[in-house]
């Protein structure tokens, strides 16, 4: 992209847009079991979702002549989930801290920001995602279930002590929805 | 040609679009799936910067990684992503190749300060902490010498020495094996409270006396959590923390040491994997091979390669990647 070489790189920081994190509108996410090799506008909401039948035994889709089965996963408790974009350099201008040019590694007076930083921002929120399988729900076997369990391990092996820890993002396992605990007891 | 003509968008319109919506005809900007502690979004109303991604060393492999940074909070996020081959999101009116899924999950900046106080270590002598977080490959290391307490975490893994009010450390290996050890009771704890099956021996171990079971088990445990933090620090104390640890070697390798599942960047985290007696390979298939319908087993044939890191996430990387688009 903009800025050429590796070490550029390594120095950069990439800003987050603080108010993006409380402006952004909610945002809806299916996760497929496919590969889609673009990034790009689709139709979504004209073909995919009004296809959504919710069954006695989870949401059905069919996407491209193939039967999707799906159910909804809620983010762990004490995380949102966004969705994020960085920013293109053009957007930077008038916002670049000049002040920054003179970046010569005095940590002291460097600003935060400086001219080859980049920024982020969140363009969208969520607080569930529809997971979809191939055919079969996905299920508690699902890759995705161990995924989001590591919230809750992460705060063991490599969080920072307790006392100092905030929130309380990482102490609690409660997040499967309930759907998915009863297909787990029932199997 | 370099990359993919994206659409320009100014910083005006940020916050207000749904995601997705810039890109009405063609091609999006890169969307990343992001999944990150909510009391960030309460800090930023009150923040005008200070979150931020930055690229720091692995503590384990010595190379770069991604990390998120609270300057407010003065916070260190460790950036984990899931990552499952064949995955693609559909987020709001827009598709997204890869279906990454990032974390942001708070860690303790002691792992990233430990890999620079043991390569100062080596040469035996108490210095000052800003002389020994220095990086040229990651300058970034120096806002770690930011964060509080620093002072108090350094006791776990350094002799200090107070000169003219000024602190010099030197690297501990005796106190960091103490100061591992009970973040490897911790894991075992968090193991245990959510029912992690931490391996085969765990079913295995029902054939012998009751005994045998409870105290096969406490190794596993043991062992696994082992494995989870040796992802946090270099190879040798990994080493001398098994031995300190008094963890058998085992002749034949587990089947999936944890280490070597969860893995930055490139790896998925894969958690699951893990801790289900599915871990190895063979059951894996197996598995699948029974339950898999016949668009399933179509579609198993076609393999392709996975995503890149979240250094795409970085911008300068995934030049490729469009390439290929």
């Amino acid at each position: 992209m903009e800025s050429g070489d590796e070490s550029a790189m390594e120095k950069q920081r990439v800003h987050v847009r603080p108010a993006t994190l409380h402006d952004s509108s909610p945002a809806t996410l299916h996760l497929l079991p496919c590969e889609v090799l673009a990034n790009r506008f689709a139709p979504v909401g004209r073909f995919f979702t009004p296809a959504i039948r919710q069954g006695a035994d989870g949401l059905h889709v069919s996407f491209r002549g193939r039967s999707l089965r799906g159910e909804e996963v809620s983010v762990p408790p004490g995380l949102t989930g966004y969705v994020m974009v960085t920013e293109k350099r053009e957007g930077l201008i008038g916002k670049q801290d000049f002040r920054g040019s003179e970046n010569n590694g005095e940590e002291a007076q460097e600003p935060l920001e400086r001219g080859f930083d980049q920024f982020i921002g969140a363009t969208g929120s969520f607080s569930c995602f529809t997971v979809w399988g191939l055919e079969t729900v996905p299920g508690p076997e699902a890759k995705v279930w161990g995924a989001l369990t590591w919230p809750t391990l992460a705060a063991a092996v490599c969080g920072p002590p307790a006392v100092h820890s905030r929130g309380d993002s990482c102490c609690r396992f409660t997040h499967r929805c309930p759907r998915t605990e009863n297909q787990r007891a029932s199997s | 040609m370099p990359g993919v003509r994206r659409r320009a968008r100014g910083p005006e319109e940020e916050g207000s679009m749904a995601a997705g919506a810039e890109c009405a005809d063609g091609d999006c900007p890169r969307q990343h799936v992001f999944l990150i502690p909510e009391y960030l979004k309460d800090a930023s109303k009150k923040m005008k910067n200070g979150l931020m991604f930055i690229k720091l060393v692995n503590p384990c492999s010595g190379e770069g990684a991604i990390y998120l940074f609270n300057m407010c909070l003065k916070q260190l996020f460790e950036i984990k992503v899931f990552k499952e081959k064949h995955h693609s999101w559909f987020i709001n009116e827009s598709v997204q190749s890869g279906g990454l899924l990032h974390f942001a999950t708070p860690m303790d900046p002691l792992f990233l300060l430990l890999h620079y106080l043991i390569k100062a270590g080596k040469e035996g002598k108490y210095q000052p902490l800003d002389q020994v977080v220095m990086d040229e490959v990651f300058p970034n290391c120096i806002l770690l010498l930011k964060l509080p307490e620093l002072e108090k975490l350094l006791r776990h893994v350094t002799e200090e020495k107070e000169i003219d009010n000024k602190k010099y450390y030197k690297y501990s290996k005796e106190k960091t094996l103490k100061w591992l050890e009970k973040k490897v009771s911790q894991t075992v704890a968090a193991l245990k409270a959510n029912h992690v099956n931490v391996g085969v021996r765990v079913q295995s171990a029902a054939f012998f006396s009751s005994d045998q079971i409870s105290s096969d088990k406490e190794e596993d445990f043991i062992r696994y959590a082992h494995g989870l933090i040796s992802d946090y620090i270099p190879k040798e104390l990994s080493d001398d923390l098994s031995k300190y640890l008094k963890l058998p070697e085992t002749s034949a390798p587990m089947p999936n040491p944890p280490s070597k599942r969860l893995k930055m960047s490139d790896e998925p985290v894969e958690a699951k994997e893990d801790y289900t007696k599915f871990n190895t390979k063979d059951l894996k298939t197996e598995k699948k091979n029974c339950k898999m319908t016949a668009a399933q087993k179509a579609l198993a044939k076609v393999d392709k390669t996975g995503m890149k890191s979240i250094d795409a996430f970085f911008g300068v990387k995934n030049k490729k990647k469009f390439e290929k688009i």
